[in-house]
């Protein structure tokens, strides 16, 4: 058993009997000793901790965590511990040694230079670093999972688009956090449209309607604090750190709609607006969000995406998405992300006793399909590359949010080609160093100024 | 702990029988109003007898059982009420302590765990006012009940299962407090929900007065589940209560929107599970949130008689460090 080659050993414990074909492109798997796929985990966060034990219990291919990488020792303490409690009764799972825990902006390197090529990389930090890990990780002969959104600037995007075609030379599989598209559920669902059980889509809806959530509102950052360290730990305040709450937060409804469509919008015009400026307590609320977002997508052959978002107290909650056909309508998603509701109907009502169909909800969830995916793309060579469709996912998000905060209609182009990039210097960043956005002397960061900036979505004063 | 048990046994440590009514109480913090309806002490049989139509293993031997008088929240606990404790701007710890906590100058409210924000909207798109809250763990609950004690003056908490059950069969010894035939005037069940919850106290209540006990959302109550509970409790049948030891599973009554009539029966028990977190997609899971138990609720109630500090702190912080 020792003797067999690597890829040999996972494929027959993936039950599989394939055979390998000539490949035009080099084949990275199968190239290290060990019969493992090493994991490096890149920012250990609440969810970059999620997407590594997603990885840990994938069925289809032996992984490991052997290394990690944060720029606070905290979170990579805290991140580490929860996955050792979390595979207590595997514990060769997770294997990094304080030699393998990395903290700092260098961090990712390091841990990067754990892997053999033919590994995985996984990118959970502010999205403005993901061109610089991924860059890195290409260079190294690496499979990358990134969490999304993978961008929030045009200049961003097209770097992003540069590095995706290198990774396909290298025959590197990358897989992005958009899980949804591998919910069985919706799978099940957007084959039925195509079947045309609803008929031809005409409108679709949207909604992320919450409390104030995640770290999207901030007041003033304490003194203690370095500038850099407070806008990572507040990243869905900073739009360099996330694309704000807009694109952070909707992004998923806005690509499982549109992949319903099976096209992209090409334009978008929105409202929003700050009504509450002022925490509970009285203090001001000085990160670069709106607390509500309404826009409307349009698509090539001139269909609508309408889609709220709010982040608002007391107010009335939802978050769903719903695609209207000629001849009924789904729940693409009824309750959140939950699988759970996902269902067809002969009316435009969803009524319930109009119902066509309805998925029953599977044991998995779709942040563990994911990784059952993308290990079976790289065990068993397939062609696997989401980071193309991440970036227009991620780009036609921005779109919205940039129309709202300009207050103009922005087309797809005018999206790509504004020159403004939130991050440039995302690989120079250092804990002391200037951040992206400095606050002014009340304290506050620019913000988006409908009307009066229309091109960019906040601009640095001189 | 101690400072809130002191001020609770000043506010209300002796309660005369004239003053065991039913009372409306607002919350300091936020301005919002609930009813708590007196539930008299007494004994009655708990669990269902053996011919009872859809009975599980689980809701028996019989047991005669007597509890001690109570308050109980005339209806499950709505998002109004719910709401403005689960979501704060206040820096938190993961187990919901705030990072800027000064004892001088904070008060003992302040002092309590709250819920870190939930990274999803919670109501699943089915309605807050008026509606009741779901979806948190016990211990949210739990945390609830001593968020709302520190600011009230009075002793809250989830119910045990045994007061659970008196309250909701309220003298009645049938499958439900009410006639089977009129189902649809007094439970939120399958057939009658259209797909969600429904608001808090419309349906007819039980004998108590007591609204929703049937169905709507499961309610959260103190104890570990058991499936032989009976047995466990056959040496103590006054106030008994199985402590939990482990996290799962906790135990729940009364049956939701979503199930069928036979899960709303007086006697019915279920158990919480782990896999009430599937979608979380954070690790550590939230110590707060059940992301796929869109039917779980609670109720509170005051007990009569108040306790001292160690079995207020046994209510809640019930074996939050058990796996």
């Amino acid at each position: 058993m020792t003797d067999l080659p690597r890829r040999d050993f996972i494929r027959s414990a993936a039950g599989t009997t394939a055979a390998v074909g000539a490949m035009a492109v080099p084949k990275v798997y199968g190239q290290a000793t060990n019969d493992t796929l090493q994991v490096a985990l890149i920012g250990c966060g609440g969810r970059g901790t999620g997407a590594a034990s997603n990885a840990l219990r994938v069925g289809n291919g032996p992984t490991k965590l052997v290394a990690m990488a944060d720029v606070f020792e905290n979170r990579l303490e805290i991140s580490l511990s929860a996955l050792n409690n979390e595979f207590r009764e595997t514990p060769d799972k997770v294997d990094v040694p304080k030699d393998r825990r990395h903290v700092g902006f260098d961090a990712y390197e390091k841990a990067l230079d754990a892997l053999n090529p033919g590994d995985i990389a996984v990118f959970a930090t502010p999205l403005a670093f993901r061109w610089v890990h991924f860059q890195k990780a290409i260079e190294k002969g690496l499979h990358v999972f990134m969490e999304k959104p993978l961008i929030a600037d045009g200049p961003s995007a097209k770097r992003m688009l540069e590095l995706s075609k290198k990774a396909d030379e290298k025959n590197l599989k990358c897989a992005v956090g958009l899980m949804i598209r591998h919910c069985r559920g919706r799978q099940q669902l957007h084959q039925r449209i195509q079947d045309g059980e609803i008929g031809d889509i005409i409108a679709m809806r949207a909604y992320r309607m919450q409390g104030v959530i995640g770290s999207c509102f901030s007041t003033k950052k304490p003194e203690h604090k370095s500038e850099v360290e407070w806008q990572i730990e507040r990243f869905h305040s900073f739009l360099w750190a996330s694309g704000g709450s807009f694109s952070d937060f909707y992004i998923h409804q806005i690509d499982e709609t549109s992949w319903m469509k099976n096209a992209f919008p090409i334009k978008a015009h929105a409202v929003g607006g700050r009504h509450y400026r002022h925490n509970e307590d009285g203090e001001l609320y000085v990160d670069q969000n709106f607390d509500t977002y309404s826009v409307e997508y349009t698509y090539p052959d001139g269909t609508k995406l309408f889609f709220d978002g709010r982040n608002m107290l007391g107010c009335q909650n939802e978050m769903s998405s719903v695609v209207h056909g000629t001849k009924g309508s789904a729940f693409v998603s009824k309750f959140g992300h939950s699988p759970r509701g996902v269902s067809s109907y002969k009316d435009q009502e969803q009524n319930r006793r109009q119902r066509i169909w309805e998925y029953d909800t599977p044991k998995l969830s779709p942040y563990d399909l994911e990784w059952e995916d993308f290990v079976d793309a790289i065990v068993n060579d397939k062609p696997y590359n989401e980071v193309p469709r991440g970036v227009e996912a991620s780009l036609v998000t921005s779109m919205g949010r940039m129309a709202a905060h300009t207050g103009q209609e922005i087309t797809i182009e005018q999206m790509r080609e504004c020159p403004q990039m939130f991050a440039p210097d995302a690989d120079k960043m250092t804990m002391d160093g200037p951040a992206p956005v400095m606050p002014d002397a009340d304290g506050l960061y620019p913000i988006p100024k409908p009307g009066i900036n229309k091109k960019f979505e906040y601009v640095i004063e001189a | 702990m101690t400072k809130i048990h002191q001020q609770i046994v000043e506010a209300s440590g002796e309660v005369s029988q004239d003053d065991f009514k039913n009372y409306r109480q607002t919350i300091p913090r936020t301005g919002v109003e609930f009813e708590m309806v007196a539930v008299p002490g007494g004994s009655f049989t708990m669990g269902s007898p053996e011919d009872e139509e859809d009975r599980e293993d689980n809701e028996g031997p019989q047991q005669q059982v007597t509890v001690s008088p109570f308050w109980m929240g005339k209806c499950e606990v709505t998002w109004d009420e719910y709401e403005p404790y689960m979501i704060t701007q206040a820096p938190r710890d993961k187990n919901g302590a705030r990072k800027d906590y000064d004892p001088a100058t904070d008060d003992i409210v302040d002092g309590v765990s709250q819920p870190t924000p939930p990274y999803t909207e919670m109501s699943f798109g089915m309605g807050q006012t008026g509606y009741p809250a779901i979806s948190m763990t016990q211990h949210a609950a739990n945390k609830y009940c001593q968020w709302l004690s520190a600011q009230t003056g009075h002793f809250y908490r989830l119910p045990t299962e045994a007061e659970w059950e008196y309250a909701c069969r309220a003298g009645t010894t049938g499958p439900y407090s009410f006639d089977a035939d009129a189902m649809e005037d007094h439970a939120w069940f399958y057939d009658n929900s259209d797909d969600k919850y429904q608001q808090v106290g419309q349906l007819k209540p039980n004998p108590f007065g007591l609204h929703d006990m049937h169905g709507n959302v499961m309610e959260w109550t103190a104890d570990q589940y058991e499936d032989d509970y009976f047995d466990r409790i056959a040496d103590n049948t006054t106030d008994p209560i199985v402590r939990p030891i482990k996290l799962y599973p906790r135990s729940v009554r009364g049956g939701s929107w979503y199930d069928d009539p036979e899960q709303l029966r007086s006697a019915y028990r279920r158990g919480s599970d782990p896999s009430w977190k599937d979608q979380d997609p954070q690790l550590p899971r939230s110590i707060w949130y059940h992301t796929d138990a869109l039917w779980v609720g609670f109720r509170v109630v005051r007990p009569m008689q108040v306790p001292d500090v160690k079995t207020m702190d046994a209510f809640w912080n019930s074996a939050t460090d058990a796996r």
